[in-house]
């Protein structure tokens, strides 16, 4: 494959780096005056780059034609759809952000900038087929990430936040670079083909010990138990729109480059991490669940909840088939919306002087004054519970059946048992929101902005989103196709 | 003959010391720091005694890109440093708790 | 078991080193002790130490400004480390490896300009 060819394959890479690059230098000039204005041209970036990778999706686009610079990079049908989801997540992060930092007078120019560098950061990790494209993007996504974190730089809780996503992040990273060192020193070759290739017969015990350090490495980005201890923190100091960010975006480039990782390159070595999996799956669905009893602020309950969603979506990994693969996406195309739903919801949270509100107990009461923002959060929380007439069931509904049908029946029964587990806090939000006596305090008024974000996350969750299934699982069967054809 | 396990054992070492160095240290927070660079120098160690024991360059090409990128995660690590210390004017272990966990 | 005798050369390397560090070190104080003038006064007596004055305590606080600028330096220094492979191998790879490192080059000049604009160069 010749370079221009490989060059029109990373194009919606390069339009977004050089839009990052270009905006960068107009918010060094223009100064935070032209954040709004940034954040539009960078919403119409995503958008563009959406409409590139939409048709190598459409199309089921999979082989050798989609591999560009010898093998670094694949644009395939797997990746598109993790870079919709990606961009998708990353418009949001940027719609909701300037209402809620301007109050304070902290909104930056360069925040746009740096989440279009983390979304390009996670492009390249979705599409990596080489570790060494594996690791940049990674770590182009994770430098961007620190610092959004620590973003509000007046904020206590924001700087604390940034310094333990930092040394947390940077440590698993060590850790996934030392299993990528020893992967490659026992098999000789970084790419994901060759070292599938490499490990055809018994796998040797360097090569073992690789593969447990990159899972390792991996549980940390996608805040699997037992790596997950960083997460109610980071989700409960950084400032909201991040947060919405954090809980999407990455979550979807580390559990797609997971996917990689274990159904490609290490796919013919499925009894190797099979187990780790499926421990790491339990356990996130039950300390999950167990964790988010008793928390009193909403983002930590938030955060738990999404550790508990991780375990569900590992479930379809553990079934190390087509069909789980498939699942997985279709649940992370749902937990997208869950998420970006239920953070928006916090955001429209607001006391009389619009300072954000955060308490359990200060939502008490919520549907008198907010009918439609507790209508929604409520439908959020069945959704993330899982409850049937809602979207979220689904996602759980096809993990379950892809593991029933790969033979994992008892892993099943135990996340359907955990889920009615889960179940418990999220009534419990409901239950405070519809009848509690009124606490009164989140009575300030909501973003246009806002509002119209939780309208559509509400109407794809809502059980009007069942229309999407046929339309969904199609693509996601694609995309799987694409990643099985690789391995 | 100093094989390739040498080699690993040293990296292997230096990895373990790196991690120990996170999670026992409980003054400091450069020293974290410090700690994080000691892991990508093991892995570095690795990646380079691999490349000339397979005769493969990709190893080196690699170890370039860690040496780069942690220079910029030590850029960044000391930034966000460097704000933390102004809103707290501490950097110790211990005063990481405004958030329990 | 580990063949220790490998080791050997490293092991006369590093007492040779010792030895030259240490002759390096205390042979210019003998001689100047032996040849010198000895007329101390305060001023001659203080530590020095470049851009900041002299402190007493070793553990007191560095002015952050400090940190900026070597976080600044460490950054274009070591993305220079590229240019050396690339200078060797640029026969193999040709026109587009002098492309791709001049768009390489051309962004770390955007980021210099970013930092240059933001006032990360200016020290007061």
């Amino acid at each position: 494959m010749d370079f221009a060819a490989s060059l029109s394959l990373v194009a919606p890479e390069i339009l977004l780096s050089t839009a990052g690059l270009v905006l960068l230098l107009v918010a060094a000039w223009a100064g935070d005056g032209a954040s709004r204005a940034i954040s539009i041209a960078s919403v119409a970036v995503l958008a563009a780059c959406a409409f590139m990778v939409a048709p190598a999706l459409c199309s089921g686009a999979m082989g050798p034609d989609t591999v560009a610079f010898s093998g670094q990079f694949r644009a395939d049908a797997f990746a598109s759809f993790a870079k919709l989801l990606i961009y998708a997540a990353g418009g949001a992060a940027l719609i909701v952000a300037p209402a809620f930092f301007e109050r304070v007078h902290a909104m930056r120019a360069e925040y746009p900038v740096l989440i279009l560098f983390a979304v390009l950061g996670m492009g390249l990790m979705v599409s990596a087929s080489d570790l060494l494209t594996l690791y940049i993007g990674l770590e182009l996504n994770s430098l961007a990430a620190y610092v959004l974190a620590a973003f509000l730089r007046d904020d206590e809780r924001s700087a604390e936040a940034g310094l333990k996503y930092f040394v947390l992040g940077a440590l698993a990273s060590g850790i996934l670079l030392f299993g990528m060192s020893l992967t490659y020193g026992f098999t000789g070759t970084t790419s994901f083909e060759g070292i599938r290739a490499a490990l055809s017969g018994t796998i040797s015990m360097g090569a073992l010990f690789g593969a447990i350090f990159m899972l390792a490495g991996l549980s940390f980005k996608i805040a699997a138990v037992p790596f997950h201890m960083w997460t109610p923190d980071v989700y409960e100091g950084a400032p909201t729109p991040v947060t919405t960010f954090f809980a999407t975006a990455p979550k979807v480039a580390a559990v797609a480059l997971s996917m990689r990782v274990t159904l490609d390159a290490f796919g013919g070595q499925v009894a190797a991490w099979q187990q780790i999996v499926i421990f790491a799956a339990l356990a996130s669905v039950i300390v999950g669940a167990l964790g988010a009893i008793g928390q009193t602020n909403i983002k930590r309950l938030l955060a738990y909840s999404s550790i508990n969603n991780v375990g569900f979506i590992l479930i379809g990994l553990a079934a190390a088939t087509p069909q789980g693969a498939s699942a997985m996406l279709v649940y992370l195309a749902i937990y997208i919306a869950m998420s970006v739903g239920g953070f928006v919801a916090v955001l429209m949270l607001k006391d009389a002087d619009g300072a954000p509100v955060e308490g359990i107990a200060e939502i008490a009461g919520l549907s008198r004054h907010r009918k439609v923002l507790a209508a929604c959060l409520a439908m959020v929380m069945f959704s993330l519970a899982g409850i049937p007439p809602l979207f979220g069931f689904w996602g759980k509904f096809v993990v379950f059946q892809a593991a029933v049908q790969a033979g994992l029946v008892p892993l099943a029964a135990i996340g359907i048992a955990a889920s009615v587990i889960g179940a418990f806090y999220y009534l419990k939000v409901v239950k405070v929101m519809y009848f509690d006596e009124p606490a009164n305090v989140a009575v300030g008024k909501s973003d246009w902005a806002h509002q119209a974000l939780l309208a559509i996350a509400a109407l794809f969750i809502s059980p009007l989103g069942y229309l999407l299934t046929r339309w969904l699982g199609a693509l996601a069967d694609k995309a799987a196709a694409a990643l099985f054809l690789a391995a | 003959m100093i094989g390739i396990e040498h080699y690993v054992v040293v990296s292997s070492i230096l990895f373990v010391l790196g991690v120990l160095g996170i999670f026992l240290n409980r003054k400091n927070v450069i020293v974290i720091l410090m700690a994080i660079e000691l892991i990508l120098l093991a892995v570095n160690i690795n990646l380079v005694a691999f490349s000339a024991f397979l005769n493969d360059l990709t190893g080196q090409i690699f170890a370039m890109f860690v040496l780069t990128v942690a220079a910029g995660e030590a850029a960044i690590g000391l930034a966000i440093l460097v704000i933390y210390f102004r809103d707290r004017g501490s950097i110790a272990v211990d005063d990481v708790n405004r958030m329990k966990g | 078991m580990v063949d220790l005798s490998q080791y050997l050369p490293i092991l006369i390397f590093l007492a040779i080193a010792q030895g030259l560090s240490a002759a390096f070190v205390f042979l210019p104080i003998g001689v100047a002790y032996l040849t010198g003038a000895h007329k101390p006064d305060a001023e001659k007596l203080s530590e020095y130490e470049c851009g900041f004055p002299a402190f007493e305590d070793p553990r007191s606080q560095f002015d952050v400004r400090f940190y900026l600028v070597a976080i600044l330096f460490i950054i274009f220094d070591l993305e220079a480390a590229f240019l050396f492979p690339w200078a060797v191998s640029l026969d193999v790879t040709g026109w587009p490896g002098w492309i791709t490192m001049m768009i390489f080059l051309a962004e770390l000049v955007i980021g210099f300009a970013y930092a240059w604009k933001k006032g990360a160069l200016e020290w007061e």
